[in-house]
């Protein structure tokens, strides 16, 4: 409405000018009747106000169109009505938006494309992994255990990529259920075994047995595992135990996994969920992706978790998993 | 004599799984003939079947269906594929187990153990019981057991596993890490104070049968046993 009033305040002006000029010039030329030029007058206005409303009831879907934001791409093409102006502008609209869809198109195609092929790669490394596995399992010396560690690593990091790129499509690829926290945590900490067995480092569980909280397993148990691979690398042959303890506020109840490593400067601290970011100590230590924590709180955002990190250089750092619903069993 | 039919495309895991699989005792056939995998499990008749996914021509979850028309054999899936989706399929198929790549020797050959004493009774095991000798001393890991020219004691289990490793090891130092690795495996996170706790008692208990000063510490390398009893048995 209002940008319709904008758009014909020059007509409204012109019209009024145009009928006082009229009347002028009848005046000078020796018109005397007052009454009848005014009710001429509004005539004429009574004649505009009548093509105004004409106007904005047939161009009303144009310009609401025009003042209402777009919430989505398709509400660009819904009709704007019949008159030769908005259909000439949904014309053009209807080609920008073909011209987009079509891009869109062409660059899902190919991401999906490169995606599936990451994954069929990542799943085809496996075997060959697997028969190096084996193979140092059987030799069973020094030299094969020194092997089988970096397998592991190698093993690891293709399972981060797969988790990366299942990130994409996690909507179509989580189960809600009802999980042991203790559960989850044991096998992450197995899963990493020889990690902490390499760095010297000892888990210590204090987590209640009977705390069952609403998770998916396996995306909970990858960014629990997340969490421990930073806290072995940071905290790596110290000694020094790393605790994972649980306990209940309210209506929460939190995970807690605490290492006494180097810590996290002040200035890292804020940006260490920022995905690439490795600060200080990533660059410090080999292979930081920078990647594990923005996983982490990427995927607890997706489960309806929060997660929070505490850290004090040369003190340790502590992350809390914070789950919204959970049961006690006694 | 069980056998065992190894489905798997990758020439060296299908080695590897065949002697490993031999060496527990039972008898394995390798298929070959990807195309003809029905007719050499009707040739061979397993008792179970190990198979992969992946497969060329045909995967595994069709052969699968395949053989479970005509048999009620065991069946344990093999495959890179950790989603839970292709563990719903595989079991939906007619699959018994599923392992996921890349796996560990000892979790294969527990499952395949687990799944023929399920399928085919007890009396299917083909060792009754472990048992681990060395120069007359015996070890009953099942029973936690221990002898030595008739006089025997009582073991943890962890101090099982120790006494175990050191021996299959023998006459090689072994490292710490890898006995904290063989403890672990006992749901229990032991660290280096709880392992040298556990020599020391393990010690006792060599002395309690008469043994003294067989588990020698090798400075920051670990652990290694010296035969420094006698044994009537030689």
């Amino acid at each position: 409405m209002k940008l319709f009033i904008r758009e014909h305040i020059p007509l409204i002006i012109l019209h009024i000018v145009q009928m006082f000029l009229v009347l002028l010039i009848y005046w000078l030329d020796g018109y005397q009747n007052m009454l009848t030029a005014l009710y001429s007058v509004f005539i004429g206005l009574v004649l505009l106000t009548g093509y105004l409303i004409y106007r904005y009831i047939s161009h009303k879907s144009l310009y609401s169109k025009l003042t209402a934001p777009l919430e989505t791409l398709d509400d660009s093409i819904q009709g704007g009505g019949s008159t030769p102006l908005s259909s000439a502008f949904d014309e053009l609209l209807q080609a920008q938006y073909g011209h987009y869809r079509q891009l869109l198109t062409i660059r899902e195609k190919t991401r999906n494309d490169h995606l599936a092929f990451m994954n069929q790669w990542v799943h085809q490394m496996k075997t060959p992994l697997s028969v190096i596995r084996l193979m140092m399992e059987e030799a069973d010396d020094e030299r094969s255990a020194s092997i089988l560690e970096e397998t592991a690593r190698m093993e690891k990091g293709l399972e981060t990529v797969l988790y990366a790129a299942r990130l994409e499509t996690f909507e179509r690829d989580f189960q809600v259920e009802s999980v042991s926290l203790r559960g989850i945590v044991e096998n992450v900490i197995h899963e990493n075994k020889r990690l902490f067995i390499g760095n010297k480092v000892y888990p210590e569980l204090l987590v209640e047995s009977g705390l069952t909280i609403e998770s998916d397993a396996k995306w909970l148990s990858f960014m629990i595992g997340q969490v421990v691979t930073n806290a072995i690398k940071y905290s790596a042959d110290s000694n020094q135990k790393i605790i994972f303890t649980s306990y209940v506020r309210g209506k929460e109840a939190i995970l807690e996994i605490r290492d006494h490593g180097i810590g996290i400067p002040l200035a890292d601290r804020k940006r260490v969920f920022q995905p690439f970011y490795t600060g200080d100590n990533g660059r410090q230590y080999r292979e930081s992706t920078g990647m594990g924590l923005y996983f982490a709180q990427e995927i607890s955002n997706r489960l309806g978790h929060r997660i929070e990190l505490d850290s004090e250089v040369g003190v340790g750092t502590s992350v809390k998993i914070i789950f919204a619903s959970y049961l006690t069993k006694t | 004599m069980q056998r065992i039919m190894i489905c798997e495309d990758d020439p060296k895991l299908s080695a590897i799984l065949k002697t490993n699989i031999e060496k527990s005792g039972y008898d394995t056939g390798v298929v070959l003939d990807f195309d003809r995998v029905l007719e050499f499990f009707q040739s061979y008749d397993p008792h179970l079947v190990l198979m992969d996914v992946n497969l060329p021509k045909f995967d595994g979850f069709y052969w699968c269906r395949q053989i479970r028309a005509v048999s009620k054999c065991q069946i344990l899936f093999i495959s890179a594929r950790s989603g839970e989706m292709d563990q719903v399929m595989a079991l939906e198929y007619g699959a018994d187990d599923y392992i996921t790549k890349p796996f560990h020797l000892e979790v294969v050959m527990a499952k395949i153990r687990s799944q023929i004493r399920r399928g085919y009774g007890e009396y299917a095991q083909p060792t009754d019981e472990r048992i681990v000798k060395l120069a007359g001393l015996v070890v009953y890991p099942e029973r936690l057991e221990l002898e030595l020219n008739g006089s025997r004691t009582l073991l943890t289990k962890k101090e099982a596993v120790l006494l175990e490793t050191l021996i299959q090891q023998f006459p090689r130092v072994v490292s710490r890490e890898t006995l904290l690795d063989k403890l672990w495996d006992d749901q229990a996170f032991v660290d280096e104070n709880t392992l040298n706790v556990n020599i020391t008692r393990l010690r006792k208990k060599l002395q309690e049968i008469g043994i003294e000063n067989a588990v020698e510490t090798a400075r920051g390398a670990g652990y290694k046993l010296q035969i420094v009893w006698d044994s009537r048995d030689l």
